[in-house]
């Protein structure tokens, strides 16, 4: 099931040409989305999907589903409800079974992943810097943390500008407080690539736009992608869009995927015009 | 042999009579794999486990007479089969896992009454197992307690983080499921003999009436764990005590429980009056005046 992560060969440059020039990776109707892959990823893709399906029962939830995730760069992918944005992070993942294939360009790549929902149980007593050292060395949890892990965990915690929240109780945490937490404990594992799902779900408007730049400021050490319906935050920090509705709908640089055709294609009825009047309004993306 | 004498011999600084010290030894090696096992199963909301399990003493004393097996032994290995069945239909069943537990549970119980009650020779151990029996641990099945201390001993430092993480963490974080089936046999084990000490209608209580009394108090994951051995110690003992004086006169192993879930009220109710005192002084911290 998961001949991505065993025998898979080096990716050559050669695959992110087939991208710049359309070519390579076909959505349905290739031409429905010639601007969107004009611009090119301008970067060798980390992570090569290729007709990929997952099913539950009779139900296709993702069928022949290809794209690239370039490296070292934000991949957002959007779509509405029931897409299969997060069963495709599940496939990216290694925990559904799947056909086709997902290649990386590193054997084995450590892989760090926030979820969507943090809503564990509130009233467990654990603090931050129990939860950050869980699973890291060995060391019980009935015994004193050691020092050094915990200035190590405080160190990854600063990097998130979360250093404050060591001593705190978990449960005790805002939602973007603990989702910092998480990445910071995704970003221990020193990830080739971070994975988010629906950071901003759960997340006041403070907390996202704090994510947000704080992401930014990692996008050229890690490939990162992060999973939105929330187009204006995948417009503002994506660098490669995937369109995503049960299969790809349209993939590129964000000014050629946030155009009224793909749009409407992805998402339906409303939010194509929307984003028209946007582009006729202030400057038009992707017009330059 | 001569080890466990001198186990019993330490313990003569607390009780006089042999049977006492066997007694309270045996209550305190539980006490070890109870608490930790308890913090897990509350911290992993598996409470009506312990139940489950602790029923399939029916089915493994039943098999035991059918087959001619040796009881405890049988006993035992059916238990940790029946808890690694639990897990497996649990992570493989589309089922709520109550429901899952619910008809493990009475399967196992029907089983066990309806072959045993062939047997008119397995009664007494039928009743023995409702109400538990501390003050007959003979030798053997006092290395088995030493026995269950180790292991969970080991169980707790190799692997009671991995269990804790997946409370808090995605399902990926908990790479493999071999940790769930050893947690699922082992769970079984503790409960299993827990079962002849206090009873399968109480070995519930046992486990998680400590942990609860630990999750209420403790700031932190570490605390958690040593309240929760602190209240099992302490229960245990102070409940052996208190059944023995000759106005009490009670059955030890549901004395120890009661006593657990005495402590557990008032740490709640302490709790709760903290908490009330704390409002009020910062209110009164924060008048004008």
């Amino acid at each position: 099931m998961e001949e991505g992560k065993t025998g898979m060969e080096p990716l050559g440059p050669k695959a992110g040409a087939g991208l710049a020039d359309g070519g390579g990776f076909p959505c349905h109707d290739p031409g429905e989305h010639k601007g969107g892959t004009g611009a090119g990823p301008g970067a060798p893709p980390f992570a090569e999907i290729r007709d990929l399906g997952v099913s539950y029962g009779r139900y296709d939830i993702l069928k022949g589903v290809s794209a690239v995730i370039p490296e070292r760069r934000q991949t957002v992918i959007i779509g509405p409800n029931g897409a299969g944005k997060s069963t495709l992070v599940l496939a990216l993942l290694g925990e559904v079974p799947h056909t086709g294939s997902i290649t990386f360009r590193k054997p084995k790549p450590v892989i760090g992943y926030v979820p969507q929902r943090l809503d564990f149980d509130r009233h467990l007593p654990l603090s931050v810097a129990e939860f950050m050292a869980l699973g890291r060395g060995f060391w019980p949890l009935w015994l004193r943390i050691p020092k050094k892990v915990n200035d190590r965990n405080r160190e990854y915690l600063e990097m998130v500008r979360a250093g404050n929240l060591l001593p705190r109780p978990l449960g005790s945490l805002s939602g973007g407080e603990t989702q910092r937490v998480f990445l910071a404990r995704a970003l221990m594992g020193n990830p080739d690539m971070l994975i988010l799902d629906e950071p901003a779900t759960g997340v006041d408007v403070y907390g996202e736009k704090l994510l947000c730049e704080i992401l930014d400021t990692f996008k050229r050490d890690f490939t990162i992608v992060m999973v939105s319906h929330d187009l204006a935050t995948a417009k503002a920090h994506g660098d490669w869009i995937i369109c995503l509705n049960r299969t790809v709908v349209a993939q590129g640089a964000p000014d050629a995927i946030f155009r009224t055709d793909v749009l409407s294609r992805a998402f339906g009825l409303h939010l194509g015009p929307l984003f028209e009047r946007e582009s006729q309004g202030a400057a038009a993306p992707g017009a330059a | 042999m001569e080890y466990l004498q001198h186990l019993y011999d330490l313990m003569a600084v607390f009780y006089e009579a042999e049977f006492m010290r066997r007694a309270a030894l045996a209550l305190f090696l539980l006490s070890i794999a109870a608490s930790g096992t308890g913090v897990l199963v509350v911290s992993r909301r598996m409470a009506f486990f312990p139940d489950a399990a602790g029923h399939t003493i029916f089915g493994g004393l039943a098999l035991g007479l059918i087959l001619g097996l040796p009881i405890d032994i049988t006993v035992l290995c059916f238990g940790v089969l029946i808890g690694i069945l639990i897990i497996y239909v649990m992570r493989h069943s589309t089922l709520a896992s109550d429901t899952v537990i619910g008809l493990i549970f009475s399967g196992g119980v029907a089983f066990g009454l309806a072959l045993v009650s062939r047997y008119p020779e397995a009664q007494n151990k039928i009743t023995a197992y409702f109400l538990g029996d501390i003050m007959t641990v003979n030798d053997d099945e006092m290395k088995l307690l030493i026995i269950l201390a180790i292991v969970s001993i080991l169980f707790f430092v190799f692997l009671y983080n991995r269990l804790m993480l997946s409370c808090v963490a995605p399902a990926n974080y908990l790479k493999g499921a071999l940790t769930e089936y050893l947690f699922g046999g082992f769970l079984a084990f503790v409960v299993v003999i827990a079962v002849q000490v206090v009873g399968v209608l109480l070995v519930t209580a046992l486990l998680i009436a400590p942990a609860a009394a630990g999750r209420l108090l403790a700031p932190s994951g570490r605390w958690m764990f040593w309240i929760a051995l602190l209240v099992s110690v302490v229960s245990g003992q102070v409940g052996l005590s208190i059944a023995y004086q000759p106005v009490v006169n009670t059955t030890p192993g549901a004395t120890v429980v009661f006593i657990s879930i005495v402590i557990f009220a008032l740490c709640a109710l302490g709790k709760k009056a903290w908490t009330a005192l704390r409002k009020k002084e910062a209110i009164v911290n924060e008048s004008p005046g």
